[in-house]
């Protein structure tokens, strides 16, 4: 399972993107520090982020909505946009990717609308 | 009867000519496919119990060695576990295809088709004959009827894993059918049925959906770890739900029960919470434009999401 954080501008050009992902890491054949791949291999965990029950996973994500440069030594943040979107979307992914018709599900989208206020010092 | 196909009933292991009766399970191992679809023939359940059949049949059990959509991706992850595992390990005994035997499609076959139990080698071979066959021409579908024809039906959780604790009520009688009542049965293959002390228990479930490392086995498997997260995680939090609860009842889907692909389940599973703001962030004279994002997802089901 994958949560995906996307920030775009108003006319569509990402900014920022973050994915964090949520499954139990399979040990190959109960040894080692390698993930099974398959059934046949898998034996006990090696690590596991998968989201324990009734409990609330929180997630925070700092949004940086600038590009820097450097003028004359000087560092300079341009602001990218005023006003811009954030995307929230969660997906089960059995075989790890979105594009697999049928197995990928999208369980949870969300938009946020975001507004700025202007860059006056 | 009559809305049901001839690959309903092939899926439900009406095979005519060669049915045995499920009662001669213990005297004889099955030798065909066909004589082991016909033990474990359900055909006769659909005459009263047409919902649950339609349940069942939209559910992965109905398609437990195939597996979901037209692809069969199940039938693909036993050919890969012949080929990257058995064939790989120098102590399994399989050289080739031919050489797979009950005990080694069973690191499978435990959960996707316990009652490879009741068979003889001769139709392990014939199953790995199918699965190959499938994968080199996946339109036949004289070949993808004889896999779904293979699957998790009524008698294997309403007799055959209807009881876990066999020392203690005894091994289940082939001619009983196992649910919420005990008294006649109206099926001259199935005169009696009784009130199972576990149908309603997660047990009855665990006994599939998983602890772990399936230690039975002389190479352990593991595909789900469900009941074991369950067990060790949601009932010491205070959950107090079964497995049917959710699936069966509460989710509305009956027999026909799902997991992340259904829309009812995932509504059951999560709580999502998101909230933004954006800000100026201000370090003497340097301004940071930025957002906050914090997500917060909650857990609602009996066990972890996800599994494996």
């Amino acid at each position: 399972m994958a949560l995906y954080v996307t920030a775009k501008t108003l006319d569509n050009k990402v900014f920022y993107t973050n994915e964090k992902i949520y499954m139990p890491i399979p040990q190959q054949l109960g040894r080692g520090q390698k993930m099974g791949r398959g059934p046949y291999e898998k034996s006990g965990l090696i690590h596991d982020s998968a989201l324990p029950p009734r409990k609330t996973t929180k997630e925070s994500f700092m949004i940086p909505v600038y590009t820097e440069s450097e003028e004359e030594g000087k560092l300079i943040r341009t602001q990218i946009a005023q006003d811009f979107v954030v995307e929230v979307e969660i997906w089960y992914l059995p075989y790890g990717k979105k594009d697999d018709p049928g197995n990928a599900q999208k369980w949870f989208s969300v938009t946020k609308n975001l507004h700025l206020p202007a860059d006056e010092k | 009867m009559k809305r049901i196909s001839k690959k309903m009933l092939l899926a439900l292991g009406l095979v005519g000519p060669l049915l045995l009766a499920h009662a001669n399970a213990e005297e004889q191992k099955a030798k065909t496919i066909a004589e082991l679809v016909a033990r474990y023939d359900s055909s006769s359940c659909v005459d009263c119990h047409m919902k649950e059949y339609d349940e069942w049949n939209k559910s992965l059990h109905a398609r437990s060695i195939f597996g979901p959509l037209e692809v069969g991706r199940t039938a693909a992850t036993f050919i890969t576990t012949i080929e990257n595992g058995l064939k790989e390990w120098p102590h399994s005994g399989v050289k080739t295809r031919e050489d797979v035997g009950v005990k080694h499609l069973m690191v499978c076959a435990k959960c996707h088709l316990p009652q490879l139990q009741d068979a003889e080698d001769s139709v392990a071979r014939e199953i790995v004959q199918n699965l190959y066959a499938f994968a080199e021409d996946p339109e036949d579908e004289e070949i993808k009827d004889t896999l779904l024809s293979l699957n998790i039906n009524c008698l294997v959780c309403h007799n055959r894993n209807a009881i876990t604790h066999k020392w203690t009520e005894g091994y289940p009688d082939v001619k009983t059918v196992y649910g919420s009542k005990t008294g006649p049965h109206d099926d001259p293959a199935y005169p009696t049925m009784k009130a199972s002390t576990i149908m309603g228990e997660s047990i009855l479930c665990g006994q599939c959906h998983g602890l772990g490392p399936n230690f039975e086995l002389d190479n352990p498997t593991q595909c789900a770890t469900l009941y074991g997260s369950h067990l060790f995680a949601y009932i010491p939090d205070g959950g107090k739900h079964t497995c049917q609860e959710c699936h069966m009842r509460k989710s509305g889907l009956g027999h026909d029960m799902q997991a992340y692909r259904s829309p009812e389940m995932v509504k059951m599973a999560l709580d999502v919470e998101v909230e933004a703001n954006a800000f100026q962030w201000r370090d003497v004279n340097t301004m940071t434009p930025a957002a906050h994002l914090l997500v917060e997802i909650t857990n609602k089901a009996g066990h972890a999401i996800p599994d494996g």
